[in-house]
């Protein structure tokens, strides 16, 4: 525990103490028995060796015995302690301490005093600076001068923690490293690299090795190496080599003596194969992004089916109503964090029951908006317009009066992040999860308008009101639960965005046009347009945007919409509403 | 002895009335800027900063002027982030108001709204946020960076950095717009070509960047490339989260943006944007004195907002979790400007004062100003790091950078 605690945090201070404590316990034990193995003290004097060159490289102002240093430090790199100084030196947090004209470079400690200041760690021998009476020494970072790096040594000093990089315990930044170091194409660092593919156990890292091999190798001198670095790349598949085949291709077919038919026959071939994989990762990459967003549009767009669709309430407060879905999922996850702490299960856990509080707060939110506002306008669908528009200037004042203008941070737990990929195409975490929510929220708001009795109550009100009252239906009652249920499915597409988008006054605005759009696109009153309309814009929009800008693309799909409404002005399904024909 | 004490009490007494009596005299002092509607979360601190700095002059003993001292009274409107607006409140200050100075504006929009007010009734306008160059008005400041205070800096260090593809993205107006184009100019006079430089716009509050990123995973798949983003405000929210979600870095693919100070960072997911690069003539993070001062009585002031020596009700303002940034401090530097100016011109007029300004220098927070004669500032430029607490900090800097608002001075 306490040894990979090492390795992954630059904890200095704690862990020199633990290693010079570990060799005090141990040195009398390895003098009494000499069958114990001695690698340890061995990597230690190497490493030892290594942080007094470094040292000597810092205080010297030779440029080229730095970068010989460097070279050096490239194949080893087990010692944080040199890593972490070559990280300072190249940020200029290598400091120099003068005594008696000789110049120390020290490293400050990471914890500092009231005052902001802090140990010195010697570079040397990682031990800290004491003064004269043998108390450490503090220092702020303006009390020393510090080592300079120019940037052709900062650049060196880069390569040598790349090459630090492959021995990376931790396999993303491995193949990090690995995919950098490709991209110099440094002959130098082939040696490295073949000695790590030997022993590389990840599959990920392993193909990045082969990737920055093969890559390297063509510049080689030799044809045939090359030549098989062509069509190893080819077969991989490598996009990060794309740029770099091109460029031999356009080289080889202006210098065709020198390179030979058969190395650009290599070239066209690989790249062909590597541009045709693109493709496709574009096509699905794209039908990906596609239904991401169709499903983004749908969540946000499902409970104004309801209010708008079902009940021909011209809603505009919807924007704001989603709003106070993503203000619930912010004040949730400060609930949680203060209630578990701001790491672990807490957090990891508090967006599922943010979704349940916000439909839960915003269905509240919308019973109290009809029961004041909407049930006096249900005949007056232009006065009701005009209303909720007022009731969401309202809404956003009061935000911005109790969080702030600014925008409120809602973290995503960290199985939202991130991404899956699948043949270098991306899906994000939390556009899966917004997709399956989309198909659940609809599934369920299906489930419940045909199979249930309140669902039933609900048709029955918003086909034929009178009809129903007259059958024992409380209307009053099934439109206040209508559009509270319209408002809750709000609420949860509110909480659902918060992972994507920004959580501010403004939120509802950025959405309340494009809900409208997908409504009345599908054809007022029927989920199954709603749900048609959202992945026809979500996917159009998607395919016109790498050609046409998002600018264009956005302007492009709006005016397609007009042209179809003016075709077909009841949307994609036409149902028949009683409640809008008046 | 009761005598001299007496007398000493009622010479006192004396000073007290005269002091009394003298800091009757104000002067008027428009703040526009918005505080409400969408610009509200920037503009809101800049009238805090500027509050606090006109208590920060009333407190050392206001304007001198011809032998007497000139309390600052603040003249507060609000023009609601609506572009109009800007133009009427301008001339609502200036005419009904009768202000010396008007300190305001953030978009650009904005100030060109307000220009021709300014030039039609000769007031003096001082505005302190980066913009696009391209315009020179005699009856305005500009103590904000322009293009080549801050782009070609930033651009000049990716160079440096050893960075060959360009992505540049804006929001869609005209500061993204301009500057990309005046960037583009500069890549390409730096032998940039023309396939490696890609010039992208997204709409205002737009949320969808799942295509943008993914282009720049593909962009940057060769390696050497970087992102040099104007992206305005909150969208920056989604294309970060975006972003960070592809798998993208700063060690694979920083991004610099221009529009991102610690202000706008309040609203921004940290984690997601550590590592990336702004740029600006000041960071709250300075180490110097002045700036140590800055932040600390700023701080202090904000726990108790008030404007001494003039009747002026400070109300709005929200001590939480407040930071010092570029447009902030440069707001403040207007001021002193300013008033050394009025000081040395002896008078409040503005032809007077404007002659004044031209070489004042002052000596703030980041290192000394000096206003030239095309009404920049020579200012230092610093590249920082975004740290996870949402301060900056700083790989790089620059000295006394001229700004020059037209981009055929400094482009060849």
């Amino acid at each position: 525990m306490l040894f990979s605690r090492r390795q992954r945090y630059s904890r200095p201070w704690t862990w020199h103490w633990l290693i010079a404590a570990a060799c005090c316990l141990g040195a009398p034990l390895c003098r009494g028995a000499d069958a114990v193995p001695a690698a340890a003290p061995d990597t230690a004097t190497v490493d030892a060796r290594a942080r007094a060159r470094l040292a000597e490289a810092i205080v010297a102002d030779e440029l080229d015995l730095q970068l010989q240093v460097l070279r050096e430090l490239g194949g080893s790199g087990a010692d944080p302690l040199i890593g972490q100084t070559l990280t300072a030196w190249r940020g200029g947090a290598v400091y120099l301490f003068e005594t008696n004209g000789t110049r120390t470079p020290v490293l400050l400690d990471t914890q500092t005093d009231s005052e902001g200041r802090a140990r010195a760690i010697r570079v040397a021998d990682g031990a800290l600076l004491a003064g004269g009476d043998g108390q450490g020494l503090l220092f702020t970072a303006n009390d020393l001068t510090s080592a300079d790096a120019s940037s052709k040594l900062r650049r060196a000093i880069k390569t040598a923690l790349d090459l630090f990089g492959v021995a990376n315990p931790n396999p993303k930044m491995r193949r990090d490293a690995v995919v950098k170091l490709g991209q110099e194409q440094n002959a130098d660092y082939l040696p490295h690299l073949e000695a790590r593919l030997k022993i590389e156990t990840e599959a990920e890292v392993h193909r990045a090795l082969q990737e920055a091999i093969a890559v390297t190798r063509l510049l080689s001198d030799d044809a045939a190496t090359r030549e098989a670095a062509i069509v190893e790349l080819g077969a991989l598949r490598s996009i990060t080599s794309l740029v770099f085949l091109k460029q031999l291709l356009t080289q080889a077919e202006g210098d065709a003596a020198k390179y030979g038919p058969a190395t650009i026959k290599a070239l066209r071939r690989s790249v062909w194969e590597i541009e045709n994989y693109l493709w496709w990762g574009n096509l699905f990459g794209t039908a990906f992004r596609g239904l991401s967003l169709s499903a983004v549009l749908l969540v946000a767009a499902i409970g104004l089916a309801i209010t708008f669709g079902l009940m021909g309430v011209i809603n505009m407060a919807h924007g704001e109503i989603i709003m106070v879905g993503a203000y619930t999922a912010y004040v949730t996850q400060n609930l949680f964090a203060s209630w578990f702490g701001k790491g672990g299960l807490g957090i990891e856990l508090y967006f599922l029951a943010a979704l349940a509080v916000s439909f839960v707060v915003a269905g509240a939110v919308g019973l109290v908006l009809e029961r004041g506002v909407i049930r006096f306008l249900y005949r007056r669908p232009l006065e009701s317009l005009l209303a909720t528009w007022g009731v969401s200037l309202v809404l956003q004042q009061l935000f911005r009066h109790i969080f702030g203008a600014a925008n409120v941070q809602v973290t995503s737990p960290s199985w939202l992040s991130g991404s899956l990929v699948i043949h270098d195409v991306l899906l994000a975490y939390n556009r899966i999860f917004v997709i399956a929510f989309a198909f659940a929220i609809v599934a369920g708001t299906y489930l419940l308008l045909t199979r249930t009795s309140l669902g039933l109550q609900i048709r029955a009100v918003m086909q034929n009101r009178a009809m129903a009252s007259a059958l024992g239906v409380r209307t009053d009652r099934v439109n206040m639960l209508t559009f509270a249920l319209g408002s809750g499915l709000a609420g949860m597409a509110g909480a659902c965005l918060s992972q994507i988008g920004n959580v501010g006054p403004s939120l509802g605005q950025n959405y309340i046009v494009d809900c409208f759009m997908v409504v009345v696109l599908g054809g007022v009153g029927n989920l199954v347009g709603t749900v048609s309309a959202a992945l026809g814009v979500g996917v159009t929009d998607q395919i016109l945007q790498p050609w046409l800008g998002a600018v264009l693309g956005k302007i492009v799909v709006l005016g397609a919409i007009i042209l179809f409404l003016q075709w077909r002005p009841a949307g994609l399904f036409a149902t028949r509403s009683r409640n809008l024909e008046g | 002895m009761k005598n001299l004490r007496l007398k000493f009490l009622i010479l006192l007494a004396a000073v007290g009335l005269s002091a009394g009596a003298r800091a009757a005299e104000t002067v008027k002092v428009g703040v526009l800027h918005s505080l409400s509607g969408t610009m509200a979360i920037s503009e809101t601190s800049l009238k805090d900063v500027l509050l606090f700095t006109f208590d920060e002059v009333n407190k050392a003993g206001g304007i001198q002027v011809g032998g007497s001292k000139y309390m600052i009274e603040p003249v507060v409107v609000d023009p609601a982030s609506n572009w109009p607006l800007f133009a009427e409140k301008a001339r609502q200050l200036l005419e009904k108001d009768k202000v010396s100075v008007v300190f305001g504006c953030w978009t650009s929009v904005s100030r060109k709204s307000v220009l021709p007010v300014f030039e039609q009734l000769n007031g003096l306008l001082f505005y302190p946020v980066q913009y696009e160059g391209e315009e020179l008005s005699k009856n305005i400041f500009y103590t904000a960076e322009a293009v080549n205070q801050q782009a070609v800096p930033a651009v000049d260090y990716m160079l440096a950095e050893g960075k060959k593809k360009f992505y540049l993205l804006g929001s869609d107006y005209v500061y993204p717009r301009t500057t990309n184009k005046i960037l583009k100019q500069y890549l390409r006079s730096k032998g940039i070509p023309e396939s490696d430089l890609v010039e992208i716009y997204t709409p205002f509050g737009h949320t969808d960047y799942q295509t943008i990123v993914a282009a720049i995973k593909q962009f940057s798949a060769g390696g050497k490339a970087c992102v040099i983003s104007t992206l305005n405000g909150d969208t920056n929210v989604p294309f970060f989260k975006e972003f960070a979600n592809a798998g993208l870095t700063s060690e694979n693919c920083p991004v610099v943006s221009f529009s991102i100070s610690e202000d706008e960072f309040r609203g921004l997911p940290a984690k997601d944007l550590v590592g990336h690069l702004g740029c600006w003539t000041y960071f709250m993070s300075i180490k110097t004195p002045e700036n140590a001062k800055f932040v600390g009585d700023f701080m202090g002031w904000l726990k108790d907002p008030k404007v001494t020596g003039v009747d002026y009700k400070v109300s709005g303002v929200d001590p939480k979790g407040r930071v010092t940034c570029s447009p902030m401090n440069l707001s403040r530097m207007g001021v002193y400007l300013w008033k050394q100016a009025v000081e040395k011109a002896g008078s409040f007029e503005v032809d007077k004062v404007r002659t004044a300004l031209i070489g004042q220098k002052f000596k703030g927070p980041a290192g000394e100003v000096t206003m030239q004669e095309n009404h920049h500032l020579v200012n230092n430029v610093f590249i920082g790091e975004t740290l996870a607490s949402g301060q900056f900090k700083i790989i790089k800097s620059f000295t006394g950078v001229a700004g020059e608002p037209f981009s055929s001075k400094f482009l060849k």
